[in-house]
């Protein structure tokens, strides 16, 4: 619809470096990286030990409703503790991030009708729960074993913490479960701005939660080969010639998202413009990205488009920089294709891969762009690697004003995303 | 959202059910009452090299995504320029091969006890690396995407019914939007998972009349044709009011709901067909009334056929009134859709020229 333009006017996250949007913006300002050994379960006989772990060692209804302001109803808490939905930590995170996106964004009454975009990821399987449901050498589950309703065992629901939010938060609007990998995040906001822009949504709380701390998690990445198999924190060397693969993170990140117009009337602040976003398919291969980086190319190109905007116009790419060998070096060709030497990062070296919510964290560290004219730097970058040919920010932010970024997510299975922020006006 | 002019044509459907691998035809079936009962389904086994290799890798839902976006590619001619192609799916839960699962549980067992250590040294070795390209939701729709190199924009978006409604709303706008100017849009899934049936059981599902089914449709959309199988020309989703903790609407909520909703997608355009697709006896108490209120001439109810395959319902809805259409030759058709998410899906689907 003409005339329409999305703009982030509230952000909150959970990331390894704490809970809210604060602690990321300082932990990437200050050049911190916050990855370190896995303490959420005894991970001494796995393969992979070190994690970007949120440092809530227990999450919970008590955890929620007094330090974090999710609210609940009376017996809800309760309820929620005797269910087991909890955990699953990315049901709190999700519910975290959202709440703080809320109360930054001054929503109110007005705003519950919002539609909520949310990328999420794979179903937390309880390896516990299936293995008392072994029956010799085959695993037998009933609807009997599962602990009522709501009850979490064995598995829980793809969608059950989009379910939590729009109750907790009392959200009328449609709902739209993302589960592209590790494009969801992305994927999501961009959702949300094209909702806006043709009409659909005047609000949208969009983003992205995501844990895969946890044994199938962690097992699961590791048996693919994907994680580093060194133990230390520097683990994760996005672009680094040295790399040898990706630490698993865990986190949320959401926003609130606005028609312009909208927002300037009510007088919220604006955080940015979504300016574009594009998504395309590698259709390569199910266990490696294309090598040659055209889909990449191809989405960074379409974003960069529809923003109206040509490449030079780009003044920092948050890359999805994995730190895998395969993926950095394809991401930087296709960056390098299009933008030359464009100042380029990926946060992954300081809070891991926060998987299905990827996106989202870098979109919100993106924001550092426009709220503090930083660029966020590349933990544990020491070492250019001569076939990643791109101008890599080192450890610590680099300090310039730019007017647009576009970032990076690409999922596993060939999703690819790319989103364009602008500066708001 | 509502699409200009006659709306955006569909060249073909592709459809896996207990029937088997099928184009059109699907409303007859139904309709004459020859289609099987839900029930698991004797997929097609793969035959061509690449697929055989790339099934080692898939969930039931993904092959059965990969056969009907082939279906309807192949139906649609599309050969040429699939660089371009978009692809947009609604896609269900995981679908692990619960044999895998056991093998790493009992691999991870000491004294008659789930050892997390030993899972770590042992149970994890014993697990298929590739098993978690069978669990990701995503893959329904990237295994499809990457046997037949569909690149253009696309999108998963997990679904118990609107997840798909929105995968189509999305596809619609990618061609409207000019991202892309052809698109496959649909849904693949399974409720026969033992772990998505022992939830669907203990969400009381199972007890209120939930046939639970699986299956697959595709349909190939264009931004322009000349005698296509259909038009559709509006998608939307409706979400229904319920009590905060609760899965799904109560009954009246629902019936109230459905009026409004269907009224504001059809726009005061008459309606001569009108198809539902609804979870279980709950629901279909709900929309009961509509196709009178709509002044109907004709009303299917596809759960009764085809079961309830959560994010394959709507997209089989859709596949089997473009046929009816046809079939009948009427001009338009109401889908509506409530599914487990408690929340309603909407297309209005208009005959084409085929």
């Amino acid at each position: 619809m003409a005339g329409r333009r999305a703009v982030i006017t509230g952000v909150g996250a959970v990331s390894a470096f704490g809970v809210g949007y604060d602690a990321l913006a300082n932990g990437l300002a200050a050049g911190r990286s916050a990855i370190g050994p896995i303490r959420n379960f005894d991970a001494r006989t796995f393969p992979t030990r070190v994690a970007g772990e949120v440092p809530i060692e227990k999450t919970s209804a008590s955890l929620l409703e007094k330090h974090r302001g999710v609210l609940l109803h009376v017996g809800e808490a309760a309820a929620w503790e005797h269910s087991g939905l909890l955990r699953d930590r990315k049901v709190c995170f999700g519910l975290i991030a959202a709440a703080e996106a809320w109360r930054h964004a001054r929503c109110g009454t007005a705003e519950r009708k919002a539609a909520l975009s949310i990328g999420l990821g794979l179903e937390q399987a309880f390896l516990e729960d299936l293995a008392t449901a072994l029956d010799g050498d085959e695993i037998r589950v009933g609807a009997g074993d599962l602990a009522g309703p709501e009850g979490v065992r064995f598995r829980s629901r793809v969608d059950l913490t989009a379910e939590k939010i729009r109750g907790v938060l009392g959200l009328s609007g449609r709902v739209a479960v993302h589960v592209s990998a590790c494009a969801a995040g992305g994927t999501a906001v961009a959702h949300a701005a094209s909702q806006i822009e043709r009409g659909a949504a005047d609000v949208v709380l969009c983003g992205a939660s995501d844990s895969m701390v946890n044994p199938l998690g962690i097992g699961g990445m590791s048996r693919l080969g994907a994680p580093s198999p060194r133990a230390e924190p520097s683990a994760c060397r996005p672009f680094d010639r040295r790399r040898d693969g990706l630490v698993v993170g865990e986190g949320a990140a959401m926003f609130v998202v606005e028609e312009e117009s909208r927002a300037r009337a009510r007088g919220a602040d604006l955080l940015a413009v979504i300016a574009g976003a594009a998504t395309t398919q590698d259709a390569y291969r199910a266990t490696a990205p294309r090598p040659d980086g055209s889909r990449a190319l191809a989405a960074m190109e379409r974003a960069v488009r529809r923003a109206n905007l040509v490449p030079s116009d780009i003044g920092y790419v948050n890359a999805h920089g994995t730190g895998t060998p395969l993926n950095d070096m394809a991401e930087a060709k296709a960056i390098h294709a299009l933008f030359g030497d464009v100042p380029t990062s990926s946060i992954k070296g300081a809070v891991g891969h926060l998987m299905a919510a990827a996106g989202a964290i870098e979109l919100a560290a993106c924001l550092l762009a426009f709220t503090r004219d930083l660029l966020p730097g590349t933990a544990h970058f020491e070492e250019p690697d001569p076939e990643c040919p791109i101008h890599v920010i080192g450890p610590q932010p680099l300090k310039q004003r730019v007017e647009y970024v576009l970032s990076n997510s690409f999922g596993f299975g060939g999703q690819n995303v790319s989103v364009v922020l602008g500066r708001p006006r | 959202m509502r699409l200009d002019g006659k709306g955006l044509p569909v060249i073909a459907v592709s459809t896996l059910t207990a029937a088997g691998l099928a184009g059109r035809g699907l409303a007859q079936r139904v309709l004459e009452g020859g289609h099987p009962r839900p029930s698991e389904l004797a997929a097609p086994a793969p035959s061509r090299p690449e697929d055989i290799r790339q099934k080692k890798l898939m969930s039931r839902a993904a092959w059965f995504s990969a056969l009907v976006m082939r279906g309807a590619l192949e139906e649609a001619r599309w050969n040429e320029a699939r660089a371009e192609i978009g692809a947009f799916f609604g896609v269900g839960a995981s679908g692990a091969e619960m044999d895998e699962v056991a093998r790493l549980i009992v691999a991870s067992m000491e004294d008659g006890q789930f050892s997390l250590a030993r899972c770590g040294r042992e149970g994890l070795d014993a697990c298929n690396p590739l098993f978690a390209f069978q669990i990701m939701n995503n893959f329904t729709l990237c295994h499809g995407a990457i046997l037949e190199g569909l690149a253009g924009p696309n999108a998963a978006f997990f679904s118990r019914g609107t997840g798909t409604v929105t995968a189509l709303e999305e596809a619609c706008a990618a061609i409207t939007s000019g991202a892309c100017e052809r698109a496959l849009v649909g849904g693949a899934d399974t409720a026969l998972h033992p772990i998505t049936m022992a939830e669907l059981e203990r969400e009381g599902f199972l007890r209120q009349g939930l046939t639970p089914a699986e299956g697959a449709a595709a349909l190939a959309i264009t931004s322009t044709a000349e005698a296509p199988l259909g038009y559709v020309e509006a998608v939307r989703v409706f979400p229904v009011e319920r009590p905060r903790g609760t899965l799904v609407p109560r009954t009246g909520v629902l019936r109230d709901a459905a009026v409004p909703a269907a009224l504001d997608a059809l726009e005061d355009q008459p309606c001569d067909v009108v198809v539902l697709a609804p979870w279980g006896t709950p629901a279909r108490e709900a929309l009961l009334d509509l196709p009178q209120v709509l002044e109907a001439e004709i009303s299917v109810d596809t759960s009764l056929t085809l079961g309830e395959s959560l994010a394959a319902t709507p997209a089989l809805a859709w596949a089997l009134t473009l046929d009816l259409l046809a079939h009948l030759n009427k001009p338009r058709a109401l889908v509506l859709s409530a599914g487990p998410d408690g929340d309603l899906g909407v297309v209005v689907l208009a005959k084409g020229g085929a």
